[in-house]
């Protein structure tokens, strides 16, 4: 099951309904709780997208603990873990490369689709990591076999990549195939 | 026996340092006149942080400094538009006529003096500038509108300091105008200060060890600015001045932090600073500046 939520909608439940920016690590925190306390009620969920369209002002303190705090906190084997993915959605530039700076900084990755449309990883990510994603999300799936075929590389190496972006929760594993994020 | 601290007749960041000596010299215990009478010009980091110096002698002192309001009409009046004399009225005992605003701050004050003392104060501070800044930084400052956003981002994060590590409350105020004598070019400045705890006491419990002998306010100054390092242990502490710093990168601004008795800065080629300095007058809490130039397609 996909959930949409919407983060500043969250925000203005959270801290204050007239705030329409994302600063501040203590409002980061609050709306970070706000997230998690829906996930506890949705146990069904398996994609969130959060959107952050109506966002203006994201700073990096807030993104760190919204955006790369949430996903250390439900990472699988961590303490709230379970087999949750994220998508961020309605990134202008400027939230984009917050976000892409906080998550270098934990080694985390994440799906983004900025206000354009255009998809992309944010965070840190191997050159075949980012070869291999774009071919998953542009096929709509990806066997290890044919992208080795497609481009060239040993069956080794595609699976690995594959398999490093599901570890990192950016496609989904059904078998021997790979499955973009169904929301991104 | 009262010690006279003398304004300087242009009060910016670097004016400041006479104004430090002066208040340090007066000894922990004297009463303090803030004599202001004579000044003709302050920027926004001249104005919080006088506003930093009231507080710390009425800590020290157990009694508020008196300050002497501008004699120039026209400057004190400036100063009352800028929010100043507001703030200052809880911390001075204030001699010489207060003009009354009657105005709106003109458009040279995107942010007037305003308290930082918790987060939602933060908000406050980013939600006015991003209303009133977006056209000045267009238009004046040749930024594009993007630019605004990461301007909101820069503030939020400069203002954060205070809630997060100075231990007491301090004052923000964004001004643009044109810096004729060290640029010849329009500038946003951004002036937050506290007069709290400082860059080393906010750090030393987790860095000073690391630092044995070199530990101080500049060795504080560099970890923090430079090495994005926090008193906090968590991975993602210390991002925000390397948020600073990328957008100050983009468009050639400066950032320069005075802190105890130390003062760092990233020094740009417009600018004739230095990186570090050392063995300055103390100065209670943490005075820092963010400088934002016109960019070349800027209006004149």
């Amino acid at each position: 099951m996909i959930a949409q939520i919407d983060v500043r909608a969250v925000l203005s439940r959270s801290v204050c309904e007239f705030h329409n920016d994302l600063v501040t690590r203590s409002t980061g925190r609050a709306v970070r709780s706000g997230i998690e306390a829906h996930l506890q009620e949705h146990p069904d969920v398996t994609v969130v997208v959060l959107d952050f369209s109506a966002v203006r002002v994201l700073d990096c303190s807030c993104a760190d603990e919204v955006v790369a705090q949430l996903l250390l906190r439900t990472e699988p084997g961590a303490e709230r873990g379970r087999s949750t993915y994220f998508v961020v959605r309605g990134l202008d530039e400027v939230h984009a490369d917050q976000i892409d700076e906080v998550l270098r900084r934990h080694g985390l990755t994440l799906v983004a689709e900025e206000r354009g449309g255009t998809k992309r990883l944010l965070g840190l990510a191997t050159g075949p990591m980012r070869t291999a994603w774009e071919k998953v999300v542009s096929h709509g799936s990806a066997v290890a076999e044919d992208l080795a075929s497609e481009l060239s590389w040993p069956v080794d190496d595609a699976r690995r990549a594959l398999d490093d972006l599901a570890g990192h929760r950016l496609v989904m594993r059904a078998d021997a195939q790979y499955l973009p994020l169904t929301a991104a | 026996m009262t010690a006279v601290v003398e304004v300087p007749v242009t009060f910016d960041d670097r004016a400041f340092e006479a104004f430090a000596t002066a208040l340090a010299a007066a000894g922990p215990g004297a009463r303090v006149l803030v004599d202001a009478h004579a000044t003709e010009w302050a920027s926004p980091f001249g104005l919080v942080s006088l506003l930093c110096a009231g507080q710390a002698v009425r800590e020290r002192t157990g009694s508020k400094a008196l300050l002497t309001v501008p004699a120039d009409k026209d400057v004190a009046a400036y100063w009352a538009r800028t929010g100043f004399f507001q703030e200052a009225e809880e911390l001075f005992e204030i001699h010489g006529a207060v003009p009354k605003v009657r105005q709106p701050p003109e458009n040279t004050v995107l942010l007037e003096v305003t308290p930082v003392r918790v987060a939602g104060d933060v908000h406050k501070v980013v939600d006015r500038i991003q209303d009133r800044s977006a056209a000045i930084l267009a238009t004046e400052l040749g930024l594009e509108a993007k630019a605004t956003l990461s301007f909101g981002m820069a503030l939020s994060e400069a203002c954060q300091n205070i809630v997060e590590h100075a231990g007491t409350g301090g004052w923000v105020a964004v001004h643009a105008y044109t810096w004729r004598r060290r640029l010849g070019k329009r500038v946003v400045v951004i002036a937050v200060a506290d007069p709290g705890v400082g860059f080393r006491r906010s750090l030393e419990p987790t860095q000073a060890r690391r630092y044995g002998d070199r530990w101080g306010d500049g060795a504080a100054l560099e970890a923090a600015l430079i090495q994005g390092v926090s008193r906090f242990r968590e991975p993602g502490r210390g991002q925000g001045f390397r948020g600073i710093r990328k957008y100050l990168d983009r468009w050639e601004g400066k950032i320069s932090i005075r802190s105890g008795t130390a003062r760092i800065a990233m020094v740009r080629d417009w600018d004739e600073d230095v990186p570090l300095r050392e063995g300055l007058a103390p100065f209670p809490g943490a005075q820092l500046q963010l400088v934002i130039p016109a960019q070349a397609e800027a209006e004149p």
